[in-house]
C-alpha cells in the first residue's frame, strides 16, 4: 500500500508519542492546558486534527490515465511478488493476533487474579478464569513462537474454552449483581461484580481463533471466518470488543466522577477507533483504513498510558504505595487500561488484512 | 509540647495551618483588635465557619474565633476513640429534665471546624413540606424560607463539599446530580437495603460529605469507619478541610483556642465587638456586625451571658425566647443479631438510608417524620449501648460484646417537637474562664413518644425482615442540637428574621442550628450551611443598599 | 468459653500500615499504665475500685496482657476529664466517684461485716446489682441517687476503660487503629486478611493460622 503522504504520517505519530508521553508525565499540566480559555474549544480542535490526518481527496483523473493504472493494478494483483506479500501481510497478521490474545489473556489473568482474591475468592469458580486465562496466555505465546502455517487444535481449543467460560463468567457476575439488594442498579453496577470484566476473556478467545484460521490458509487463498474475509470479521470483533471496553471505562471512571480530566480520555479516543475499525469493517475505504490506523494506534498508546495513570491514582490514596494491599484492590486497577492496547492492535491486525482484501 | 494545639493557638503570627498537609501553613491575613472588622463571627462550624468563608469571599473583612484548637488531621489524629475524645466539648454542663441530654461526644464538637470535624457526614436535604410545617403538615411553625430557594442553596453546598451520595435519590422533588457517586454499601447498610426491599419500601445510599473519589489533596475514604472520631485521611469533607482553607485565601482570619465570654454594646444598644480569652488573658476584638454561631448550648448561653443594664435579660431576648425550644433529634435503634459477619466498624457509620417515613404521610399517629440509618458504632461507643442503656456487666456484658461483628441496627433521626420548656438556662456553677455554664433542660412531649414508639416497631419489622434474631430496642438516645433561638417572621415568636438578624439589635446576627424553628426528621449540617450561605447573599444584598 | 478469635492479638498490627506513629504513641502509653498506680484515688479507695472493676468487666485469669481498668479510670479522674454534661442529680465526677465509693464499703459493711473487696464474687454481684436497682440503704448513700451513679458513672467509666483497650478489641475480633489502611472487604462473611478471623465449630485451627497471619 502505498502512503499519501510519509511526511504527514511522521509528524502524526511523533506528535502522538510525544502527547503520549506528556499525558502520563505531567498530567496536571495537560489538564490546565486543556482548561485553558486560550485554547479553542475541543470541538474545534477535533475538526482540525480531522482535517490534518485525512487530506482532502485528490482531483479526478483523466480516465485515460485511470485506465492504465486499473490495467497496471491487476498486472500487480497476480504477479508472484505480490502472491508472497500476501503471504507475508497474512501470517504477520495472524503473529500480531496471538500477540493481542496474549495480552489480553494476561490482563484478564491479572485482574481476575486481583478481583478475585479481593472477593475472598468466595465461590470455587472464580479460580476458573485465572486458570483459563493462564491456557490461553500460554496458548498465544507458543502461538507466537510456532513459525508453522497450520491451525493448532489444542489452541484452537483453548481458545474455544476461553470464549466460552468469558460468557459463563458475565452469567457469574450478572447474578451477583442481580441478588444484590437494589438489583440492577448504580450502586451495584459500581461495587458488584463488573459486569464487563469477563467479555475480555471471550475476545481474547475470539481474537486467539481468528489467528488460528488467519494462518490456516492455502498459498493464493486469501483466510475468511463465516464466510466473511477475515480481516472484516475480526476488525468487527475487535471494534465491538473496544466499545464494551469503553462502556467498562465509562461506567468506572463515572463513578469516579471523572475527577481527572484525563478520565475522559478513554471514553472519547476509543470510541473513534471503535467506530472508524466498524466501518472499516463494513465498508473499507482507503480513507477508512488510514483514519482508523491513526486511532488505533492512539487508543494502544492510551492503554499503556492509563497504566500510568492508574499507578499515579494508586499513590493517591490514603497511604499511597505504602499502603498497597488496600490501595491496589481500592484504587484504579492497574490491569484493566492496557485492554484498549490489546484491542487496538487486533484492530490494526485486522486492518492489514483488511488492506490487502481491498487491495486485491 | 510546643506544637500542642489544645494549649498553643496555631493561627498566628500572619499565618494558620495548613490543614491538608503534614506540618504545613497557609498565610493568613490579621486584623488589629482595635479596627472594627465588618463581622466578628463567633463559631467556626457548619454556621460559623460557612459564613466567614462566604463573607470573605464578598470582600468583608472577617474574624471568625473558636474556642477549639485548630487541627491537621494528618498530624493530629490517632485511630482511638479514648484519645480522640478532645474534639468533643467536654468542659460541664449540667442535664435535667424528664429525659436529660447526653451531650459531648453525642453532639458538641470543640475544634475549629466546630462538630463538623466529628459529624457522621449525612448530608440531607430538608423536605420542602418543612419549611411550612404549620400550614402545611400541621405542627410546629412555619418557617420564614422558601424552599425553592433553599433548594439552591442545597445545590451551593453539597457541591463545596462534593457529596458523594446516588444517582437517584428516591426521595422529593428533583435535585441536581451530586457531585460524587455514593460509597459502596457495607454489610450494615445491605442489611437496612434487605429489610425495606422485604417491607416494600425503597432505600438507598446515604448522601455523605466523605468523598468516592480522590478531590484536591483529599484521597478517596478508606472505610477505616473512625468518621465520628475525626477523620485522619481528609477524606471526610469536614467544614475544617472545606469552607476554612477558603475563608483564609479570602482573607479571613481565625483565631483558635479564643473563648468568646461576651459580646459588648454601646450605649445606643448596638454591638461593638466581642470580649474573648485568648493566650491567658481576656482581649476585645472592635466589629461593626458580631455573628453568634456557636450551636444551640453556647449560642444562647453566650446571649445570656451578655445580659447588661440595658438587656437584663440578655442580648436579643426581647421576645423571652433566647435558650428556648431547644430541639434534639430522636435517635431511638433497634440492635439484633446476624448469623452471617456484619463487621459494622468498617465504612461511614451509616452508609444506607430510608427517608420513607419523612416522606409518607399516611400511618402515622404522630407529627413529624424519621429517617433510618444502618450503624457502625465503635468499640466504645457499643460498649456504652450494652451496659448503660441495656444495663448489661459481668459476663454477660462480655459475652454479648463478644459479638460485636455479628450485631447489627437501624437507628432513627426523627423529628421531635419545639416546647418552650426544653431550654438553656445559666447554672450558678462557672467554668475555667469564669464564665456560668449551661443547664439544659429537655424532655419529650406525647407526639415525641408516639413517633419514637411508631419507628421502634417499625425498624423491628425490618431487622426481622432481614434475619436478625434477638432484637432489642434502644429508647433512650437523642442527636443533634437545633433551636434556641428560632427564626420567623414576628419579632414577638422569634429571635431573627429569615436573614439570622436579630430584630432587637440590627448588627448582631445569629447563624448556626439554634435558629431552626423546627428540625425535620434529617441530620441538621446541609441545612445549616445553606442556610449561612443564604445569609452571606443576603447579607451581600443588604450592603450594597446600605442597609447593614 | 473457647475464643471466638482465637490467636488474635490486634497488637500484631502495630506496625502495618493500619497503624500510623500518632495511634503507635497514643497505645503505647495506654499499654505502658502501671496497673497499680493510682494518682486519684487513695490507699482506702483503691481497693475497692478494683474489686468493682473485676465484677463490672471480668478477664480471663490466663490472659498474658490485662486491661489496668482501675488504673484508667484512676487516670480518668487525676485528670478530671470529663464527658461534656453531668446529670443534676449527681454532683461532679470526682465527688461523686468519692462518696460512692465510701457508700459501697459502707454497704458492703452493713450486710456482711466486711468490705466490698473482701466479700467474695458472688455477694459482691449481689450488692452491684442490688445498687443498679437502687435497692439501697439511703443513709450509706447520703442522697447520692445510687441508680443513677451506677449507670451515668460506675458503668460507663469501668466499661469504656475496659473497651479502650487493646485486650478487648482483641477480644471482641475488632480491627482496632485503621490509618492510613482502612478496610477493602465490605460484603457479608467477608474479611480483609488483616481483620480477626472467628472460629467457627470445626474451623477452629483455621481460624487461629490466619490470625496468626494478621498484620
Amino acid at each position: 500500500m502505498t502512503r499519501a503522504d510519509p511526511t504527514l504520517d511522521l509528524i502524526a505519530n511523533a506528535a502522538l508519542a510525544g502527547a503520549a508521553v506528556l499525558l502520563v508525565a505531567r498530567p496536571r499540566l495537560i489538564a490546565r492546558v486543556a482548561r485553558s480559555p486560550l485554547l479553542p474549544t475541543t470541538r474545534d480542535v477535533a475538526v482540525a486534527a480531522a482535517r490534518l490526518i485525512a487530506p482532502p481527496a485528490p482531483p479526478p483523473l483523466h480516465w485515460r490515465v485511470a485506465k492504465v493504472r486499473e490495467l497496471a493494478r491487476l498486472v500487480g494483483k497476480y504477479s508472484p511478488a505480490r502472491l508472497r506479500s500476501t503471504r507475508d501481510i497474512v501470517k504477520k497478521a495472524a503473529r500480531r493476533l496471538n500477540g493481542s490474545t496474549a495480552l489480553l489473556a494476561f490482563l484478564v489473568l491479572a485482574d481476575s487474579a486481583v478481583e478475585h482474591y479481593r472477593g475472598s475468592f468466595a465461590n470455587r469458580a472464580m479460580y476458573t478464569p485465572l486458570a483459563i486465562a493462564a491456557l490461553t496466555l500460554a496458548g498465544s505465546v507458543f502461538g507466537l513462537a510456532d513459525a508453522r502455517p497450520n491451525r493448532h487444535a489444542v489452541r484452537d481449543g483453548i481458545y474455544a474454552v476461553a470464549a466460552v467460560t468469558g460468557l459463563a463468567g458475565l452469567c457469574f457476575h450478572a447474578y451477583n449483581i442481580l441478588k444484590r439488594p437494589g438489583g440492577l442498579s448504580w450502586l451495584n453496577l459500581f461495587y458488584a461484580a463488573p459486569i464487563g470484566a469477563p467479555f475480555a476473556l471471550t475476545l481474547a478467545g475470539l481474537l486467539g481463533r481468528g489467528a488460528e484460521r488467519v494462518r490456516d490458509v492455502l498459498p493464493r487463498r486469501r483466510p475468511t471466518i463465516l464466510g466473511m474475509p477475515a480481516g472484516r470479521t475480526l476488525a468487527a470483533v475487535s471494534a465491538v470488543g473496544l466499545a464494551g471496553t469503553v462502556g467498562e471505562a465509562g461506567l468506572l471512571h463515572f463513578r469516579g466522577a471523572f475527577q481527572d480530566p484525563a478520565m475522559v480520555l478513554p471514553v472519547t479516543v476509543p470510541p473513534v477507533a471503535a467506530a472508524l475499525l466498524g466501518a472499516a469493517a463494513l465498508r473499507p475505504t482507503l480513507k477508512t483504513n488510514r483514519l482508523a490506523r491513526r486511532w488505533l494506534k492512539l487508543t494502544a498508546l492510551l492503554g499503556m498510558g492509563g497504566v500510568g495513570f492508574h499507578i499515579f491514582g494508586v499513590a493517591r490514596n490514603m497511604g499511597g504505595w505504602r499502603n498497597w494491599s488496600q490501595n491496589v484492590l481500592n484504587g484504579p486497577p492497574l490491569p484493566a487500561p492496557p485492554s484498549f492496547t490489546g484491542l487496538a492492535l487486533a484492530g490494526l491486525a485486522a486492518l492489514s488484512l483488511i488492506e490487502d482484501e481491498t487491495d486485491a | 509540647m510546643s506544637d500542642n494545639p489544645e494549649h498553643t493557638p496555631r493561627a498566628l503570627d500572619g499565618r494558620a495551618p495548613d490543614v491538608l498537609r503534614p506540618g504545613g501553613w497557609v498565610p493568613m491575613r490579621q486584623y488589629d483588635e482595635d479596627d472594627a472588622v465588618d463581622f466578628a463571627i463567633v463559631g467556626t462550624g457548619a454556621g460559623g465557619g460557612t459564613l466567614a468563608c462566604k463573607l470573605a469571599e464578598y470582600g468583608f473583612s472577617v474574624v471568625a474565633l473558636d474556642a477549639g484548637p485548630y487541627w491537621r488531621p494528618l498530624d493530629d489524629f490517632a485511630s482511638d476513640e479514648h484519645h480522640q475524645a478532645k474534639l468533643y466539648w467536654t468542659d460541664e454542663r449540667i442535664v435535667d429534665g424528664d429525659n436529660p441530654l447526653q451531650l459531648g461526644a453525642n453532639n458538641s464538637g470543640k475544634s475549629v471546624g466546630g462538630s463538623t470535624v466529628h459529624f457522621a457526614m449525612v448530608s440531607l436535604r430538608f423536605r420542602p413540606e418543612w419549611f411550612k410545617a404549620r400550614s402545611k403538615l400541621g405542627y410546629g411553625v412555619d418557617w420564614p424560607l422558601d424552599w425553592r430557594e433553599m433548594w439552591r442553596y442545597y445545590a451551593e453546598v453539597e457541591n463545596a463539599l462534593k457529596i458523594s451520595g446516588p444517582v437517584n435519590y428516591p426521595w422529593g422533588p428533583k435535585r441536581p446530580r451530586y457531585p460524587y457517586r455514593a460509597h459502596e454499601v457495607n454489610a450494615a447498610g445491605l442489611v437496612l437495603a434487605e429489610g425495606a426491599e422485604a417491607l416494600g419500601i425503597a432505600w438507598s445510599p446515604t448522601p455523605l460529605a466523605t468523598v468516592s473519589a480522590p478531590r484536591g489533596r483529599s484521597p478517596p475514604c478508606v472505610y477505616r469507619g473512625m468518621c465520628v472520631i475525626g477523620c485522619s485521611t481528609n477524606a471526610k469533607q469536614s467544614v475544617l478541610i472545606t469552607w476554612l482553607p477558603r475563608a483564609l485565601k479570602a482573607g479571613a482570619e481565625i483565631r483558635d483556642l479564643a473563648m468568646v465570654g461576651r459580646v459588648e454594646h454601646d450605649k445606643s444598644g448596638r454591638v461593638t465587638g466581642v470580649r474573648y480569652h485568648r493566650r491567658g488573658r481576656w482581649r476585645f476584638q472592635r466589629a461593626k456586625n458580631v455573628v453568634v454561631a456557636g450551636y444551640s448550648i453556647e449560642t444562647p448561653r453566650l446571649l445570656l451571658n451578655s445580659a447588661s443594664s440595658r438587656y437584663p435579660d440578655g442580648l436579643a431576648n426581647s421576645s423571652g425566647l433566647v435558650g428556648k425550644n431547644l430541639m434534639v433529634q430522636a435517635n431511638q435503634a433497634v440492635w439484633g443479631i446476624m448469623e452471617r459477619e456484619i463487621r459494622a466498624y468498617k465504612g461511614p457509620p451509616s452508609l444506607a438510608i430510608t427517608e420513607h417515613w419523612n416522606y409518607t404521610d399516611t400511618g402515622k399517629d404522630f407529627f413529624g417524620g424519621y429517617a433510618y440509618m444502618s450503624q457502625g458504632p465503635l468499640p466504645l461507643v457499643w460498649s456504652g449501648v450494652e451496659s448503660s442503656e441495656r444495663g448489661l456487666w459481668g459476663q454477660p456484658l462480655i459475652d454479648e460484646m463478644e459479638r460485636y461483628n455479628h450485631q447489627v441496627g437501624l437507628k432513627i433521626v426523627g423529628e421531635l417537637m419545639p416546647q418552650e420548656r426544653n431550654r438553656v438556662t445559666l447554672a450558678d456553677e462557672r467554668d475555667q474562664y469564669g464564665l456560668p455554664i449551661s443547664r439544659v433542660t429537655y424532655s419529650y412531649c406525647d407526639n415525641d413518644k408516639r413517633l419514637i414508639a411508631h419507628s421502634l416497631a417499625f425498624m423491628r419489622q425490618a431487622l426481622e425482615a432481614a434475619g436478625a434474631t434477638e432484637i432489642w430496642d434502644e429508647t433512650d438516645d437523642t442527636c443533634h442540637l437545633n433551636g434556641t433561638a428560632r427564626m420567623g417572621d414576628d419579632p414577638k415568636t422569634s429571635v431573627v428574621n429569615a436573614d439570622c438578624r436579630s430584630w432587637d439589635i440590627p448588627n448582631l446576627w445569629i447563624c448556626d442550628g439554634s435558629v431552626f424553628p423546627t428540625v425535620g426528621g434529617v441530620n441538621p449540617s446541609l441545612t445549616i450551611q445553606a442556610i449561612a450561605c443564604r445569609t452571606a447573599d443576603r447579607i451581600k444584598a443588604l450592603a450594597a443598599r446600605n442597609e447593614l | 468459653m473457647p475464643d471466638r478469635y482465637p490467636g488474635y492479638d490486634v497488637l500484631q498490627k502495630r506496625n502495618s500500615p493500619s497503624w500510623n506513629d500518632q495511634t503507635r504513641a497514643v497505645i503505647d502509653r495506654r499499654m505502658a499504665i502501671d496497673p497499680d498506680h493510682h494518682g486519684f484515688f487513695t490507699d482506702a479507695e483503691w481497693p475497692t475500685l478494683r474489686a468493682i472493676c473485676e465484677r463490672i468487666v471480668p478477664q480471663p485469669p490466663d490472659r498474658a496482657q490485662r486491661a489496668p481498668v482501675a488504673a484508667m479510670v484512676d487516670e480518668k479522674m487525676h485528670k478530671n476529664s470529663g464527658d461534656g454534661y453531668r446529670d443534676a442529680r449527681l454532683p461532679p465526677m470526682r465527688e461523686a466517684w468519692q462518696r460512692a465509693l465510701a457508700a459501697i464499703d459502707a454497704e458492703a459493711t452493713s450486710r456482711y461485716g466486711r468490705r466490698f473487696h473482701e466479700i467474695g464474687a458472688l455477694l459482691q454481684d449481689d450488692l452491684l446489682k442490688a445498687i443498679q436497682n437502687g435497692e439501697v440503704d439511703e443513709k450509706a448513700w447520703d442522697d447520692l441517687p445510687a441508680k443513677v451513679f451506677f449507670k451515668m458513672r460506675l458503668l460507663h467509666d469501668i466499661v469504656s476503660s475496659y473497651y479502650a483497650h487493646p485486650a478487648a478489641w482483641s477480644e471482641i475480633g475488632f480491627g482496632g487503629p485503621a490509618s492510613p489502611r482502612g478496610y477493602v472487604r465490605m460484603y457479608f462473611d467477608r474479611r480483609d486478611p488483616w481483620e480477626a478471623a472467628e472460629a467457627r465449630s470445626g474451623n477452629e485451627g483455621r481460624a487461629r493460622a490466619e490470625n496468626a497471619r494478621v498484620g
